[in-house]
């Protein structure tokens, strides 16, 4: 099957998609985080999984996350990441501000166009 | 406050690093593990899965890096790692790192030391309540404004043609106060008056000695807001004019008379042959608010006062009021300003004052005085206690300081040329690491740091070389000597340290900036390619800097010859006297109450029995003791002048034995000396110096003359003729001098100073001479006691102190200078290894090589001198212009030297051929190494 390109991660941008997988999915590990953002992406985002620890440290530094280290399904023992009042705002204002960019972008399109 | 979270979880992550490491490598662990357990259960080999496991999670250092530097604080690591490379760096070349580091220390240590100076003796608060809330008072008025007389130091700046003083009169104090106790809206809450009560004979046990006391006015530390540490302090009840006199010892007194003792509260001390009750003790750090280095041992009540002085009393005797002698400070209300002071008190102080005028003394003066001349309330910040004293030690402590601070600079040239050598030595290694892409203000960053590295332990060194600097400067405490008042303690203070690591870091920065600049900026190309040679062995910069040392030392040493030379002038000064074998005293009689018959009786005694004292040639006294800095003048009249109509004529005057010039060996000239014959009932009598016949009797004979005295019309006739002498100090010019007979003076000589000619060494007779007049009273303390030349060596004490000075800030400097040229020779050569093989090669023989690299020292030396020369020509063209005044320090700089000009030939001659031969020394060493290159070792060199 020919793919089309993969799409790399807009910087920035992972952290919404971190921020709404747990808000999603409950507290999880930096793995199941990482294959989350793949999976949904339907496998179109290239994802350097190892890129995600950086920036799980910076949601942890900004005090957006929390960590507690836990055993995952396998009996393994892993840190697990879930998301904190604080973060859920700032979930919230990420996506609006999303939302918004993108309208007046595809508004600008659209005008171009006509 | 996101932020504040991030830098401390940042902040966490630099001390936690081991075990963060550890955990993020768990994490990456069990991520890669679970990603191989997941591709195994669809179907790939162990093998694959690990492979694929690996590349889906992307560079696994990049990542750990990216981490890292986000977990912790990047710059201190970074910081650390510099640290940990500079000091490696610095132990690769031990040599050179002692170098610097000393040359800072010596510097450092020497600036943290006088430093300390400032702080002890300018800069320091008085250890009470709110000290900038202390004002002091002074005035000013013109001339004519009469004063029924004064007694203590006030030093106001005033115009020409004017009066200043900080000395006030009791009941001037007095309406003051009541003007300001009186209105609830004064913007002083307290106003107390204090002065100085020198001399006071205490007994303390069986000994009597002479103490410094102090008089305050009742509120004085209620208003300082100090509290005693035993006892009570004096308060406004104790200060009446009929309460029971009380005294307040001062801490140190405290702990050396009485050992500490809690139980002296209550008891009776003996002061004047007064009784008082100690009723308290002051805290240790108070040292009371007079002059700087005037400590008083006991405070008593100026209503006491009295008391305690009787005739003497500066409070005077009804009708007469007393004389100008209180210091007068206030404390300001929050809020309240200097100004407000001044105006509240300004009418009561004038109006009393003016009534506090004595008549005119000459005839001619009128009663009244214009308005222009009254005097005028004036208020000063108090906070420091009585400036005036302090603002002459400011001349000579600045002034050393900007000495001193020339020698750190020497120093700090030295630190930057070596590290300009450094610099340039590493230009390979630095070259390669801004091609692989080190940032170059990265580069700056790591040299900066070497350098401050370097700045902070030349700190630490000099730390300790300023506690030894400080005790030598200690040595110099000496009221006399310009520099360090008596007992001024340096500590190592806060404010102190403080400083010398602000000229450490600052040090550091500038010095090390330069060469990190320039090596940073090397052009790449060119070194890499020439492979560590450099083109020409030294820098323009490390040239010039060299050139500065040269000149700086230069000028201190230049500094130092004249004043060493003032110094060995003034000490051999024609004194006109024999000053050799003289064992000098003073005793106070009048104190314990002798006066008239009874004083002269008791002189009489004394005299007998220290003529048969054995070791005592002869026995003499004077009422002012000779090169003492001490004199004592007076106005007279010649034989038919007025009053009023004559000009103001004034000479110097003498209270003598009648063997005084035998015994101090001063030839008399014409006429008789004094003999038993010029007792109270003749006629009175007196001798005159020389110069006082040349000036006032040129062409007549001065035998037989008269002449009177303003003071008291007293009128003696001259009966001969003594040759001159110094009086008053080794420097000052002779001046007129007149001689009276002791039996004649029976009110003035309640205090003499005594002269001993001796066998053998005077200091020998001390014990026996207190002996002496403990046996005729057991309550008469002996002062001052000690030979004539120590007297007058004291009187030099200034003079030695600048010599001293100068001459070891000259040689540290020179040093400097020496070490600073040795190292860049040195530098130098090694780095022309290739080129002096080339030459030698090529025939040049051992001496060729050696005067080529002495030239090239010496030729920056002839440039230092000659700059210096210079800058001594505009120095000297500064100090001799008309721009400042009289008064000015520039102005006393000058007159500081005695018998040498400052442009002295053989001073300049004699110091420059000094320089010349270190710097020839310091050429010399590296231009041996340089001739004892083998040609073939070094142009195997590549």
């Amino acid at each position: 099957m020919v793919r089309d390109s993969k799409h790399e991660v807009l910087p920035g941008t992972l952290n919404l998609l971190i921020l709404k997988t747990l808000a999603t999915l409950g507290p999880l590990h930096g793995y199941g985080i990482a294959r989350r953002i793949e999976q949904v992406s339907g496998d179109l985002l290239e994802l350097n999984q190892g890129t995600i620890y950086p920036a799980l440290l910076k949601l942890e530094q900004m005090r957006w996350i929390k960590t507690k280290w836990g055993t995952s399904e396998n009996n393994r023992s892993a840190k697990y990441y879930s998301i904190t009042p604080a973060g859920k705002k700032q979930l919230a204002k990420e996506e609006e501000e999303w939302e918004r960019t993108s309208a007046i972008v595809t508004r600008f399109l659209n005008t171009a166009e006509k | 406050m996101t932020r504040l979270f991030i830098f401390l979880s940042r902040l966490r992550g630099l001390f936690l690093k081991p075990k963060l490491e550890e955990e993020l490598a768990a994490e990456i662990q069990s991520h890669l593990e679970m990603q191989i357990d997941d591709l195994v259960r669809q179907g790939m080999s162990p093998e694959e899965a690990r492979y694929a496991a690996l590349r889906k999670f992307g560079g696994m250092d990049q990542v750990k890096e990216t981490y890292r530097d986000r977990r912790t604080l990047p710059w201190i690591e970074t910081f650390f790692r510099d640290l940990r490379y500079g000091l490696r760096m610095l132990r690769r070349s031990p040599g050179m790192t002692a170098v610097a580091i000393l040359s800072l220390a010596l510097g450092i240590g020497a600036n943290t030391a006088l430093f300390s100076v400032v702080d002890a003796v300018l800069l320091k608060s008085l250890p009470v309540r709110n000290p900038e809330q202390l004002v002091i008072f002074e005035w000013k008025s013109g001339r004519p404004f009469r004063l029924s007389g004064m007694s203590g130091t006030s030093n106001v700046a005033t115009d020409p043609g004017g009066r200043g003083l900080s000395l006030f009169r009791y009941d001037v104090f007095q309406q003051m106060q009541k003007t300001q106790a009186g209105s609830t809206e004064s913007p002083l809450s307290d106003l107390f008056a204090f002065a100085p009560i020198k001399e006071i004979t205490a007994r303390v046990g069986d000994q009597p000695e002479v103490i410094n006391g102090q008089g305050v006015s009742g509120n004085y530390y209620q208003g300082l807001g100090v509290n005693p540490i035993l006892g009570r302090a004096i308060t406004l009840d104790d200060d009446q004019r009929n309460a029971a006199p009380v005294a307040m010892l001062s801490y140190q007194f405290w702990e050396e008379r009485f050992a500490g003792n809690p139980s002296i509260l209550g008891q009776q001390l003996n002061l004047d042959q007064q009784s008082f009750t100690i009723i308290g003790v002051t805290p240790p750090a108070f040292n009371g608010t007079l002059q700087v280095g005037y400590y008083p041992d006991v405070t008593i009540p100026l209503g006491a006062e009295p008391q305690l002085r009787g005739e003497l009393s500066n409070l005077g005797k009804a009708p007469d009021a007393g004389v100008w002698w209180l210091n007068v400070m206030g404390r300001l209300k929050p809020g309240a300003t200097q100004e407000q002071a001044r105006e509240a008190l300004s009418t009561a102080f004038q109006t009393s004052a003016l009534a506090a005028m004595p008549p005119p003394r000459k005839a001619n003066q009128p009663a009244q005085i214009e308005p222009k001349d009254y005097p005028r309330l004036m208020v000063e910040p108090g906070g420091r206690g009585m400036l005036d004293k302090r603002k002459w030690f400011a001349p000579t402590i600045y002034g050393l300081f900007v000495v001193v601070a020339l020698v750190l600079l020497i120093a700090c040239v030295n630190l930057a040329n070596l590290l300009l050598a450094r610099a340039a030595l590493r230009g390979p290694e630095i070259k390669i690491r801004l091609a692989v892409g080190a940032g170059r203000w990265r580069l700056i960053r790591q040299l900066l740091t070497e350098s401050l590295l370097l700045a902070t332990l030349g700190g630490i060194v000099g730390v300790l070389f300023a506690f030894w600097f400080k005790g030598a400067l200690s040595a110099f405490s000496n009221n006399d000597n310009g520099l360090l008042p008596d007992g001024v303690e340096l500590s190592m203070n806060w404010r102190v340290l403080g400083f010398t690591l602000a000229v450490s870091l600052l040090t550091g920065v500038l010095f090390g900036l330069a060469p990190a600049l320039r090596a940073a900026n090397l052009d790449l190309n060119s070194t890499l390619k020439q492979s560590g040679r450099t083109t020409g062995s030294m820098s323009r910069l490390s040239k010039g800097l060299l050139v500065v040392q040269v000149a700086v030392s230069a000028l201190l040493l230049v500094g130092a010859g004249l004043f060493v030379r003032t110094l060995y002038n003034l000490q051999r000064v024609n004194l006109g006297f024999n000053q050799e074998n003289l064992l000098v005293f003073a005793v106070q009689p009048e104190v314990n109450g002798y006066k008239d018959e009874k004083l002269l009786r008791f002189y009489q005694q004394l005299f007998d029995r220290l003529d048969h004292l054995p070791g005592v040639r002869s026995a003499t006294f004077g009422k002012v003791p000779l090169i003492a800095n001490d004199n004592w003048f007076f106005s007279f009249l010649l034989p038919g002048e007025v009053e009023g109509t004559a000009p103001d004529r004034d000479t110097m005057r003498q209270v003598v034995r009648e063997n005084y010039f035998a015994t101090m060996e001063i030839p008399l000239v014409r006429g008789r000396g004094f003999g038993p014959q010029d007792d109270s009932h003749a006629a009175p009598v007196a001798i005159v110096s020389q110069s006082f016949q040349q000036q006032f009797f040129p062409n007549e004979e001065i035998l037989g003359k008269h002449v009177i005295f303003n003071y008291k019309k007293h009128d003696v006739e001259i009966v001969g003729v003594v040759a001159d002498t110094k009086y008053q100090s080794q420097r000052k010019e002779i001046e007129p001098l007149l001689y009276t007979p002791w039996r004649q003076e029976a009110a003035e000589i309640g205090l003499m100073h005594f002269t001993v000619r001796t066998v053998n060494d005077p200091a020998a007779l001390t014990a026996q001479v207190r002996e002496v007049v403990r046996d005729l009273d057991n309550n008469l303390p002996v002062t001052e006691i000690g030979t004539q030349s120590a007297r007058s060596e004291k009187t030099l004490a200034q003079e030695r102190l600048y010599a001293r000075l100068f001459s070891f800030f000259g040689a540290l400097a020179l040093i400097l200078a020496g070490i600073g040229l040795f190292g860049v020779l040195a530098y130098s050569v090694s780095q022309r290894t290739k080129e002096i093989g080339v030459r030698m090669a090529f025939g040049a023989q051992a001496w060729n090589v050696i005067s080529m690299v002495i030239w090239q020292g010496m030729r920056l030396v002839l440039v230092g001198l000659a700059i210096s020369a210079l800058a001594g020509y505009a120095l000297v063209r500064l100090l001799n212009s008309k721009y400042f005044g009289p008064d000015t320090w520039q102005q006393r700089m000058k007159q500081q030297l005695y018998g040498v000009t400052i442009s002295d030939p053989l001073t300049l001659i004699v110091i420059a051929s000094l320089l010349a031969l270190v710097a020839l020394i310091a050429c010399w060493l590296p231009a041996r190494r340089a001739a004892m290159v083998d040609p073939l070792v070094a142009l195997r060199y590549e």
